[in-house]
C-alpha cells in the first residue's frame, strides 16, 4: 500500500466516516460489476453490496493485516455474495457453487474494439473468452478489467501465485490459437 | 544481453527487455529477441503466449452512475448510524502509531498503564508497528511480544492467554500443581508445560515452532498433537491444512526469537512480509526476481536498521527507506 492509501484505510479503522464513503465510492462500480458476473442480478448484487459494506464498517475491529485495500474488497466481497447466493438457493437442490462460477461471462459491449494481441473482431473475441473455463474467464477478468495483481488474484480466487500464472498462460494460449484459427478461416472464405 | 539458457514463462514476464521487444519501445532489445527468437524456434510458442499475456486484453469498463453510487452511499451511512460497532470486548484499546521510536521507558510506561486501564478483569498488552514488549506475566511467565501483535487474558486466568501476531514465550514451569499454560490463536491452541516456544498467528494460519521442551497443540475440532523441540506445525483453520516439518537443512522455516530472527531457504519475499507485518512498512520490489532468492541465515532483529542491512547483505540487494514504504532492487555494478 502506498501513503495515501495506507492514511486512508486507517482512518477508516479509526471510524472515519469520510473515509469510509471515499473508499465505498472509489471501488463501487469495480465490486458491483464483477459481482454482476456471477450473480446475473443486479438487484441482488446491489443488495449484497450495501449489506458487505454495512458489515465492513461495523466489524472493521475484526479486521487483521491488509496488503491491498482493492484486494481485500476483492476477497471479502466475493465471499459473502457466494455465501448468499447459497442462502438463497436454499431449498433448490442445485449445484450452487459451480453454476455461481459458470456464471461468468463477457459482452461484446465490455471488449475494446481495437486489441493489441491481434486484428480480430470484439464480437468474436467475445466468444473466444466465453469458450474459456469459468477459472479463466475469471482470472482473465481480474487481471486484465480490475487490474488487480497476481497476488491479490491469487488471494482472490484462492489458488496459488503459480496457479494464476498457469491459468492465465492456458488461457492465452487458447486464445491465440481461436483467433488464429478464426484469422486463417476467414482469408479462406475468401476463396 | 547475457545468455539465456532456460527459459520459463516467468522468466520473460519479468524481464525488461522482453517487456520492450512486445511493446517495440527500444531498438535494442527488439533486435536482441528478434535475433534469440530466430536462434530458439523451440520456444516459440511460450513468446508467443508471454507476449499475448504482457498485451492483455482490453476492456471498456462500465461505470455505475454517481448519483445512484451516492444514493447507496447514503443508505449505508444511515444504516451504519442506527448500528453499535463491534468491539472485539470491552477493553480500552490504545492505538499506537509506527513507534521505532518509542524509547524502553516508553514501553514500560505503555504497557503499565494499559494494565492500569483494565475494564471487567481483561488483561491486554498490544504493541504497534516495530515495537517490541518484554512482558512479565503474573507466573513468572516471561513473553516476547513482537510488533503489530496483542496479548491478552482475564486476570483470574492468567495462564490462559489469547494471541494475535506473533511472540515468543518463556513459560515457568509449577512443578507443584502441575499447572498448564495455554496460548490461544484463531487456528488452535497450544498446551504448555514449562518450555521455550515461538508462536507466529497472522492472517488465515498459525505457525507454532518448539524450541525446548515440550507442548500439546489442540486443534479446533479437538485433535491433538505434542510437538518436540525442533518440530514447526504450520495450521490454517479456513484452509483446514495443518503441515507438521522439523527444523533440518532441506526444510523452510523462520522463527523469529528475542534479537534473532532465524530462517532457512525462506524466499526474500516472505522475509520482506515478515518486516511488512512486524514494522507496518509496504515493501516493493524493483524487480520481481528479487523475490524469489532464496535466502537462509539468523539477521539481529533488535532495529529495523540493523535488520534491513544483514538482509542487503545476505541477499545482495540494496534496500532504500523512504517514510512508510521499503524499495528492493537490484545495486548497479
Amino acid at each position: 500500500m502506498d501513503n495515501s492509501e495506507n492514511t486512508l484505510w486507517y482512518s477508516f479503522l479509526s471510524g472515519d466516516k469520510n473515509a469510509f464513503s471515499v473508499i465505498f465510492k472509489m471501488n463501487y462500480s469495480e465490486l458491483y460489476n464483477y459481482g454482476l458476473k456471477f450473480s446475473k442480478c443486479s438487484s441482488l448484487t446491489k443488495d449484497c453490496l450495501q449489506d458487505f459494506f454495512i458489515y465492513l464498517y461495523t466489524h472493521r475491529d475484526s479486521i487483521k493485516e491488509v496488503k491491498s485495500i482493492k484486494g481485500y474488497l476483492f476477497v471479502s466481497f466475493r465471499r459473502t455474495l457466494l455465501k448468499k447466493l447459497k442462502n438463497e438457493r436454499r431449498f433448490v437442490g442445485v449445484d450452487v457453487e459451480s453454476a455461481f462460477f459458470s456464471n461468468f461471462e463477457f459482452s461484446p459491449e465490455e471488449i475494446a474494439i481495437r486489441q493489441e494481441i491481434s486484428a480480430i473482431k470484439s464480437d468474436t473475441l467475445t466468444n473466444i473468452l466465453n469458450n474459456l473455463s469459468p477459472r479463466e474467464r475469471e482470472a482473465i477478468y481480474l487481471k486484465y478489467y480490475s487490474e488487480l495483481k497476481v497476488s491479490e488474484i491469487s488471494s482472490i480466487m484462492n489458488i496459488s501465485y503459480q496457479s494464476v500464472l498457469n491459468t492465465i498462460q492456458k488461457a492465452f494460449k487458447k486464445i491465440r490459437n481461436a483467433s488464429e484459427n478464426e484469422i486463417i478461416s476467414n482469408i479462406l472464405k475468401k476463396y | 544481453m547475457n545468455q539465456k539458457p532456460n527459459i520459463h514463462l516467468e522468466d520473460l514476464l519479468n524481464d525488461d527487455s522482453f517487456k520492450n521487444w512486445v511493446h517495440e519501445s527500444n531498438q535494442n532489445d527488439v533486435a536482441f529477441w528478434k535475433d534469440w527468437i530466430k536462434k530458439h524456434p523451440e520456444h516459440i510458442d511460450e513468446v508467443y503466449t508471454a507476449k499475448a499475456m504482457i498485451l492483455g486484453i482490453s476492456f471498456k469498463k462500465n461505470s455505475v452512475d454517481t448519483t445512484e453510487i451516492n444514493e447507496s452511499l447514503q443508505s449505508v451511512l444511515d444504516s451504519i448510524s442506527t448500528k453499535p460497532t463491534m468491539k472485539k470486548s470491552a477493553k480500552l484499546m490504545l492505538y499506537t502509531r509506527y513507534a521505532l521510536s518509542i524509547a524502553a521507558v516508553g514501553l514500560i510506561i505503555f504497557f503499565s498503564l494499559l494494565n492500569f486501564f483494565a475494564v471487567s478483569g481483561e488483561i491486554n498488552y498490544k504493541t504497534g508497528f516495530g515495537e517490541v514488549a518484554n512482558i512479565k506475566l503474573q507466573d513468572g511467565t516471561l513473553v516476547t511480544l513482537n510488533g503489530n501483535s496483542e496479548l491478552s487474558y482475564h486476570k483470574d486466568e492468567p495462564r490462559n492467554v489469547t494471541l494475535n501476531g506473533e511472540a515468543y514465550f518463556k513459560v515457568k514451569s509449577i512443578p507443584s500443581t502441575k499447572a498448564k499454560f495455554w496460548v490461544n490463536t484463531n487456528d488452535l491452541t497450544v498446551e504448555v508445560y514449562g518450555t521455550e516456544f515461538n508462536v507466529n498467528s497472522r492472517l488465515e494460519k498459525t505457525d507454532v515452532i518448539l524450541d525446548e521442551g515440550s507442548i500439546n497443540l489442540v486443534f479446533n475440532d479437538g485433535k491433538q498433537k505434542i510437538m518436540k523441540p525442533g518440530e514447526i506445525v504450520s495450521v490454517s483453520s479456513n484452509k483446514e491444512t495443518i503441515s507438521c516439518k522439523k527444523i533440518e537443512k532441506n526444510n523452510t522455516y523462520a522463527i523469529w526469537k528475542p534479537k534473532t530472527y532465524v530462517f532457512n531457504k525462506k524466499t526474500l519475499e516472505s522475509v520482506m512480509k515478515h518486516i511488512e507485518n512486524t514494522y507496518g512498512l509496504s515493501v516493493e520490489f524493483d524487480n520481481d526476481s528479487l523475490k524469489y532468492s532464496e535466502i537462509s541465515g539468523g539477521i539481529p532483529n533488535e532495529n529495523l536498521e540493523i535488520c534491513l542491512k544483514a538482509i542487503e547483505k545476505i541477499t545482495d540487494v540494496k534496500i532504500e527507506k523512504s517514510k512508510e514504504k521499503l524499495l528492493i532492487y537490484k545495486p548497479t555494478n
